[in-house]
């Protein structure tokens, strides 16, 4: 039976892999002598719940995971981290472990607190320290502290001016963790290996503007032009150690969650819900502040509201509707017909000059094949994600060209990438919800 | 992680385990019977995945890295 290793970069980009593949030896023989495909990711496209909905082959609506923090009941403030207690369907590791077949599963999003496997599983970056008991089992904890020091499980203080100290703690991390799947894969046994590495998020997320000349920030002097094309470099070559170390025969699938675009601007999403009456709140903030924060000091007027939103990446937007929400508005009869308005109105917001941005507001409901637990009810692609969702209020306006959180140069694109070497197919474009039966049919499953 | 403390549990189920620690993949019973505990403790949503500073840690950094606002 066939060895499977799955090698996921968080947030590769498939242009920019093409861009910068005469540098990149290990991929440019993957491709040339394997398949290259733009994965489609899943709306949204982001970290969790994409890297569950690739490893369980289901979508967000079938895992109840709409992205990092979920309604976990109908209460305006009762959001929460979705961890792998949220993630009840079965992984391809957990099908693999019952037919007998060992997991090394490292760094995946979503995988914290780590469920018992055949095998031994590393959490993701969702583990608050290492302090806590992030590994299964238990025991491997103090063995990676002993093959590595402190393991990096993300890169702390991430939003920095200091560029130069930023790529090198994600380097760091990089190394770390590509050196911990180099020792995991060489002294357990395994019949597929997973691994996640967030470096290329947060490279992309910290770096984009000195990589792209149509960021309205980029500066073509910066000292950083080069520093995605040369992290890119890195990870090229700790990904050709890597694989020098895997058993002769074993499927290499390289991919990522979702791909990365320039990031535009920002639109507050409660601040145009208030600019149009939808959202009221009893007093308006003298400063910034977070729309959670103002729910839970009791400013938010839900008698006069009708929806409220949250920012991020994409924006949330929930309507405050009769019998579902505390103290909701809307009456159920009414809730279509709202929401149809809202999704227009949100789609027709244009940037500062009057332009249209290409905003699109998603139904839940058309996205998926079923749809468990709370939804948000449109889920909002401000400008197509080249524009993040803003959910501070306080600001007295809607379009944002800096972020409220402090520097961030990218958003999330809807394509990651796919690479599998030996050769798979000619395809040009599949789904991320295609690999767990991927995997399953290259271990010796019936495919799909 | 907090304090151990001892409990008895039948024969048959720690010979089990012993026996195909291996396969399970722990290093021992406890550490077994207790990562399938809180799996399932966790599962029903009897014990909270965070520590509420921790909670607050997490979501502060998915703010800081941009995932939340």
């Amino acid at each position: 039976m066939k060895k499977v290793a799955v090698i996921g970069l968080d947030c590769a980009d498939p242009d920019l892999v093409e861009e910068f593949l005469p540098g990149l030896p290990t991929l440019g023989e993957l491709i040339r002598g394997g398949s290259f495909s733009r994965l489609r990711s899943v709306d949204p496209p982001i970290t969790v719940p994409a890297w569950m909905c690739m490893f369980t082959g289901r979508d967000p609506g079938e895992l109840g995971v709409y992205g990092f923090r979920n309604r976990v009941d109908y209460s305006y403030a009762g959001l929460g981290v979705a961890t792998s207690a949220r993630f009840s369907r079965p992984t391809v590791w957990d099908e693999l472990g019952r037919r007998g077949l060992r997991s090394i599963l490292l760094g995946i999003p979503g995988t914290y607190p780590p469920k018992p496997v055949r095998g031994l599983l590393v959490s993701g970056f969702l583990a608050p320290s290492t302090e806590t008991d992030y590994t299964y089992p238990a025991s491997l904890r103090g063995k990676i502290a002993s093959w590595v020091g402190e393991y990096m499980l993300d890169v702390r203080n991430f939003r920095t001016e200091d560029k130069g100290w930023l790529v090198e703690e994600v380097r760091r991390m990089t190394e770390q963790r590509f050196a911990l799947a180099r020792r995991l894969i060489s002294e357990k046994d395994w019949d597929l290996f997973a691994m996640v590495d967030m470096g290329p998020d947060r490279i992309h997320h910290g770096l984009w503007a000195h990589h792209d000349p149509g960021h309205p920030k980029h500066d073509p002097g910066s000292p950083f032009r080069d520093a995605i094309r040369d992290y890119y470099r890195f990870l090229d070559q700790k990904i050709g150690e890597l694989l020098s170390d895997l058993p002769e025969g074993t499927q290499v699938l390289v991919v990522s969650d979702h791909g990365a675009q320039r990031m535009e601007g920002g639109i507050g999403i409660n601040e145009w819900l208030i600019r149009e009456g939808y959202l009221t709140l009893k007093a308006y903030p003298e400063e910034p502040t977070r729309m959670g924060d103002l729910i839970k000091r009791g400013l938010v007027d839900w008698s006069r509201t009708v929806a409220w939103g949250e920012g991020g990446y994409y924006g949330r937007l929930f309507l405050n509707v009769k019998g579902r929400e505390p103290q909701g508005t809307v009456p159920p009869e009414r809730y279509e017909e709202l929401r149809s308005e809202l999704a227009e109105g949100l789609a027709a917001i244009p940037d500062e000059e009057g332009r249209p941005i290409g905003t699109r507001a998603l139904r839940p409901q058309e996205l998926y094949r079923e749809v468990n637990g709370i939804p948000p009810d449109l889920i909002v692609y401000f400008g197509d994600l080249r524009w993040r969702s803003i959910g501070t209020v306080g600001w007295d306006r809607i379009h944002f060209h800096e972020n409220d959180t402090g520097p961030d140069d990218a958003n999330h694109a809807p394509h990651g990438i796919f690479i599998a070497y030996p050769k798979l197919d000619e395809r040009r474009e599949r789904s991320i919800l295609e690999v767990h039966d991927l995997i399953l049919s290259l271990m010796g499953d019936k495919y799909g | 992680m907090g304090e151990k403390k001892a409990i008895e549990i039948d024969e048959g189920i720690v010979q089990a385990i012993e026996e195909h620690l291996s396969e399970l993949s722990a290093g021992s019973v406890e550490e077994y019977v207790e990562a399938v505990l809180r799996e399932r403790l966790l599962a029903e949503g009897f014990l909270s995945p965070y520590s509420p500073e921790e909670e607050k840690e997490v979501e502060q950094h998915l703010r800081d890295l941009g995932y939340l606002d």
